[in-house]
C-alpha cells in the first residue's frame, strides 16, 4: 500500500493504537511484522514468499557466516548468499532486459533467435530490501556488527513497513539495536512524526502529482519536435517532480518510523543546493550513495590504488548505481554521465590540489560523498556559491532526461530541443503549466539554498507554535484539496 | 521549542483544518453543489466486476458518454427489473472494453453498444485511453486498492466538496484564463454545472445547466471546437473495413457463448446532428455496422417515441429527456426486438 491512500491512513491508525497497548514487547514487535507483512502483500500478496526466503536464507547465512572460522567455508557462504539475493534481484529485474540485449547480440551475428517475450512482474521494492538483507550478510563476513539474536528481530529488519519498499536503506546497526529493548514515541516523537507525514505526503501529492507530473508527462510523453521553452519546463518539472515524489516518499517513512518510537536515516539533504556532484550525491538518496560508497566503491579499492584506478571505481559504481534503477540502457547513461561529471570534478579538484585526499572507511556514512570532504569554502552561503550551485543543477537536469525518458530517441529528441532551436519546432505547454512549474521551481532551489545547512524540524521547533500551527494546516489543506488519487511513488519501480 | 509547543502546533493545525474543512462543505453545499462521485478507473472496476451477474438480472451498456446521460439507470431498473451496468466512458470509443468482454469468457451476458459515430469509428490513441486505463486498472488493481475504493466512496457519499472535476486545486487553477501561445492545444473546460456521476456511473445534467442557454452554448461550441481540431477524417475503406472485423470478431466471441448484442445510436440535435450525418452517414457506417455483425440495432431516428428530443447542448439529454428515453427504450427492446425481462414490471409487459 502507498502512504498517499486512505487504506494507509486506516493502516496506520490500526497500528498506532495496536503499538500504544499495554501488550509485551514482543508481542508489539510481532504486531509490527505482521503489518509490515499485510503492507507488502496489499501489493502482490505472493511475492511476500519471495520476502520470506530472503529473510530466512540470510538470517541463517549471516550466522553461519559470523561464526564460521574455516575461511574458505565463509566464502562459499557468502557466495551463496550473494547469488541467492544478486539472482532473485537479477531474474525479476534484469530477466526481460538480459533477455533482450542476448536477443539482439545473437540476432546481430546473424542468428535467428526469437524467444517468447517474458512475462516477469518486478515484486515492490525488491531492490530495497535485497540491498537492505545484503548488506547484512557483508556484514557479518566482515565480520563489522553481531549477527541478529532473534528471528524476530531480523525479520522486522527487513520488513519493516516505513522503510520495506522504497527505502531509506537501514544497515543493521542503524535499525536491529532499536529493536532489542521497549520502544515508544514520546509526544514530541509523535507530534514530529505526524509534522514529517504531513510534509511528506504535501510533498508528493500535491507538488509531485498535482501540479508538476502533468507538464513532465505532456514533454516527455510527446512525439513532435518542441519548442526550446517547452523542452527546458518538462525537464525542469520532471526535475521537481522525482525530488518531491522521493524525498516526499523519504520524509513520510522518516515520520511514520518516528511516530512508532523509531528514528531512520535521512534520505535527503536539499540536493538542489548541492556544489558540485559529490556534494550532490552527498543530499541525494544518501542511503544509496553510502551504501555503494560502503559495499561496492570501497571494496573496489576506492582511491587507493591510484588516480587511474579511482577513475575507473568511480564510473563502475556509477554505471552500476545507475543500473541499479531500471533496466534500461538510459539508466547506465544517466549513470555514466554522473560517473562523467564525478570524474571532471575530480580533475578539477585534482588540478587545484585545494582537497586533502581521505582515506573513505574512516568517515561515517553518509556524511560525505564519494570523493571526500566538502571543501569549506563550499559551506558557505556566497553568491558565487550559489552560482555553483545553480551550474550544479542545471548539469543535473541534463542527466534527468535520460533517467524519464523511456529510450533514446526520446532523450535525443528533447535534448536537441533543450540546446538547438529546431526548425518546426511545436509549442506544447500552456502558459499555465508553465507558470506552474516555474514557480514551484524557482521556490523549490529557493529552499534547498535556504535549508541546505539545516534540518526541517529544526527549523520547525524553532518558530512559534501558532505559525507552525498555520503552515502545517496550510500543508493539510492543500492536500485535501489537491484531491489527488493514490498513485505509486516513482522509486516503486525500482 | 519545547514538547508542549509542537503539541500546540499540532492542536491549532487540526482546529484550523476543521473548521476551514466544514466551513467550506457547507459553502459548496450552499453554492448547489451535490455530492458527486470521481468517475476514475476505480469506480468503473467496481462496475466492470458486476458483469457475471446472470443473463436475465443484468444488462451492461459500454460507449461514449451519451449513454452515461441518456440512459436513467433508476427508471431501467424500475421498469426491467434487472440491473445496468455501466462500462461506457466519455469521449471514448467502446472497442477496447468490447474486446475484453469478449475475450473474458466468463461473460456471456446481454450487451448493448452505444454507437457515437465520430468516437466510435476513430482509431487515434487518445479516444481508447479512458478504456486503457480503466482496464488496466481492473487487471492490475491491488488489495489496498480495492481497500481504498471502500474508504473513498464512504467520503464522496458524504461530502460535497470532494469533487475532483469542479472543487480541487487544479479545476481552480485551470478557472484562471491565461493567453496561451500560438499553435497551443488547450482543452476548453466545461461548465461546472454540465454534468454530476453518480456512484452507478450514471451521469446527469444538473437542472441549472437545462435551464441556461449561455452555459448549453459554451458546450456547443466546445463541440464545434473539437471537430475542428480533430486531426482524423472519418474512417473509410480499409481503415473502417478493419474497424468492422474487430467489432464482428468481439461480437461473434460473445453471441457464441450464448450472449446477446445489440447496438444504439441515442439521440442528438442542432449543429451536432447536421455534423454527424455529413460525416457519418447512416448507410455507410450504422447500416454497415449492423449488417456486417448481425445484430440488432436502434437508431433514435427510426422511433417517433425516441425522435423527438431536443439535446440542450446537442449531444446529451437532459435529465427528465432521459427518464422518458430510457422509459421508451425498454418498450422498443421488449416490444421490438423482443429482449425479455423477466422482472419486468407489470405495467409494461
Amino acid at each position: 500500500m502507498v502512504f498517499n491512500s486512505l487504506t494507509f491512513v486506516a493502516f496506520f491508525i490500526i497500528m498506532l493504537i495496536l503499538h500504544n497497548l499495554p501488550f509485551s514487547w514482543k508481542v508489539k514487535k510481532i504486531n509490527l511484522l505482521l503489518a509490515s507483512y499485510v503492507f507488502y502483500a496489499a501489493w502482490n500478496p505472493p511475492f511476500i514468499l519471495l520476502l520470506w526466503l530472503s529473510t530466512v536464507v540470510d538470517f541463517f547465512v549471516g550466522r553461519a557466516l559470523y561464526n564460521q572460522a574455516n575461511k574458505h567455508k565463509r566464502k562459499i557462504l557468502l557466495v551463496i548468499s550473494l547469488i541467492g539475493n544478486l539472482g532473485m534481484l537479477c531474474f525479476f529485474k534484469y530477466g526481460t532486459f538480459l533477455l533482450e540485449n542476448f536477443t539482439h547480440l545473437v540476432n546481430v551475428f546473424g542468428m535467428d533467435f526469437h524467444p517468447a517475450k517474458p512475462n516477469i512482474i518486478l515484486p515492490a521494492g525488491i531492490s530495497f530490501y535485497t540491498f537492505t538483507t545484503l548488506c547484512y550478510t557483508i556484514d557479518m563476513y566482515k565480520k563489522k556488527s553481531e549477527p541478529v539474536k532473534t528471528m524476530l528481530d531480523f525479520s522486522l529488519f527487513v520488513t519493516f513497513f516505513p522503510h520495506l519498499v522504497a527505502g531509506p536503506i537501514v544497515r543493521p546497526p542503524q535499525l536491529v539495536p532499536q529493536f532489542e529493548s521497549p520502544r515508544k514515541a514520546t509526544q514530541q516523537q509523535l507530534m514530529q512524526g505526524l509534522l514529517l507525514i504531513s510534509l511528506g505526503l504535501f510533498m508528493k501529492v500535491v507538488l509531485a502529482d498535482s501540479f508538476l507530473a502533468p507538464s513532465a508527462n505532456d514533454v516527455f510523453n510527446s512525439k513532435a519536435i518542441l519548442q526550446k521553452l517547452d523542452a527546458w519546463t518538462g525537464v525542469l518539472a520532471f526535475s521537481g517532480q522525482i525530488f518531491f515524489d522521493f524525498a516526499g516518499y523519504s520524509t513520510c517513512a522518516v515520520g511514520v518510523a518516528l511516530c512508532l518510537g523509531f528514528v531512520l536515516p535521512q534520505n535527503f539533504l536539499y540536493p538542489y543546493a548541492a556544489i558540485g556532484f559529490s556534494d550532490f550525491w552527498r543530499r541525494w538518496h544518501i542511503t544509496l550513495s553510502a551504501w555503494l560508497r560502503d559495499y561496492l566503491y570501497i571494496p573496489l579499492g576506492g582511491n587507493r590504488n591510484g588516480k587511474f584506478r579511482t577513475y575507473i571505481n568511480l564510473m563502475i559504481t556509477m554505471l552500476l548505481g545507475g543500473l541499479w534503477h531500471g533496466a534500461n540502457w538510459t539508466f547506465v547513461v544517466w549513470g555514466a554521465l554522473h560517473g562523467g561529471y564525478l570524474w571532471g570534478e575530480k580533475i578539477i579538484q585534482d588540478f587545484r590540489a585545494k582537497t586533502k585526499a581521505v582515506t573513505l572507511s574512516a568517515i561515517p556514512s553518509g556524511e560525505l560523498g564519494v570523493l571526500g570532504v566538502i571543501p569549506k569554502a563550499f559551506k558557505e552561503k556566497t553568491i558565487r556559491n550559489f552560482i555553483y550551485a545553480m551550474i550544479t543543477f542545471f548539469f543535473i537536469n541534463v542527466t534527468w532526461v535520460f533517467f524519464r525518458a523511456p529510450d533514446f530517441t526520446s532523450a535525443w529528441h528533447l535534448l536537441s530541443a533543450m540546446f538547438y532551436t529546431m526548425p518546426k519546432a511545436e509549442a506544447l505547454l500552456t502558459t499555465l503549466s508553465m507558470l506552474k512549474v516555474g514557480i514551484i521551481v524557482i521556490l523549490m532551489v529557493a529552499f534547498h539554498w535556504m535549508m541546505r545547512d539545516t534540518k526541517v524540524l529544526t527549523v520547525a521547533e524553532k518558530m512559534p507554535w501558532w505559525l507552525l500551527g498555520i503552515i502545517w494546516s496550510v500543508l493539510i489543506l492543500l492536500l485535501i484539496w489537491s484531491q489527488e488519487s493514490s498513485s505509486s511513488f516513482i522509486y516503486f519501480q525500482f | 521549542m519545547k514538547n508542549s509547543s509542537l503539541a500546540k502546533a499540532g492542536i491549532l493545525a487540526f482546529c484550523l483544518i476543521l473548521i476551514v474543512v466544514l466551513s467550506w462543505e457547507y459553502y459548496v453545499r450552499e453554492k448547489g453543489f451535490e455530492t458527486t462521485f470521481n468517475d476514475d478507473p476505480a469506480l468503473w472496476t467496481h462496475q466492470r466486476d458486476r458483469v457475471y451477474e446472470p443473463v436475465d438480472k443484468s444488462t451492461v451498456f459500454i460507449g461514449s458518454s451519451r449513454i452515461k446521460f441518456d440512459l436513467d439507470i433508476p427508471s431501467w431498473e424500475t421498469i426491467t427489473g434487472d440491473h445496468a451496468i455501466q462500462l461506457a466512458c466519455v469521449g471514448s470509443t467502446p472497442i477496447p472494453i468490447l474486446e475484453n468482454l469478449a475475450n473474458d469468457k466468463k461473460f456471456k451476458g446481454r450487451l448493448v453498444v452505444d454507437v457515437t459515430e465520430g468516437l466510435f469509428f476513430l482509431t487515434s490513441p487518445g479516444s481508447a485511453r479512458r478504456p486503457v486505463e480503466n482496464l488496466k486498472y481492473f487487471k492490475e488493481r491491488t488489495p489496498a486498492q480495492q481497500a481504498g475504493f471502500y474508504i473513498n466512496r464512504l467520503l464522496e457519499s458524504n461530502f460535497v466538496f470532494l469533487d475532483k472535476e469542479r472543487l480541487s486545486l487544479n479545476a481552480f487553477a485551470d478557472g484562471i484564463h491565461v493567453k496561451n501561445r500560438p499553435g497551443v492545444y488547450h482543452f476548453p473546460g466545461f461548465p461546472p454545472d454540465f454534468g454530476r456521476v453518480k456512484f452507478n456511473r450514471q451521469e446527469y445534467m444538473t437542472d441549472k445547466f437545462s435551464s441556461d442557454t449561455s452555459m448549453q452554448n459554451i458546450v456547443k461550441n466546445i463541440w464545434v471546437q473539437m471537430v475542428k481540431g480533430s486531426k482524423e477524417p472519418p474512417a473509410s475503406g480499409t481503415k473502417l473495413d478493419s474497424i468492422l472485423m474487430a467489432v464482428k470478431t468481439s461480437v461473434d466471441k460473445i453471441k457464441a457463448r450464448g450472449g446477446q448484442v445489440l447496438f444504439v445510436r441515442t439521440p442528438s440535435s442542432g449543429g451536432s446532428k447536421i455534423g454527424e450525418s455529413m460525416g457519418f452517414p447512416r448507410e455507410k457506417y450504422w447500416d454497415r455496422l449492423l449488417a456486417f455483425t448481425n445484430c440488432p440495432g436502434i437508431h433514435y431516428a427510426d422511433y417517433p417515441a425516441i425522435d423527438h428530443f431536443i439535446c440542450p447542448e446537442n449531444s446529451h439529454l437532459s435529465q427528465t429527456d432521459a427518464k422518458v428515453f430510457t422509459q421508451n427504450f425498454v418498450t422498443i427492446l421488449h416490444e421490438e426486438k423482443g429482449w425479455n425481462f423477466p422482472n419486468m414490471s407489470v405495467a409494461v409487459k
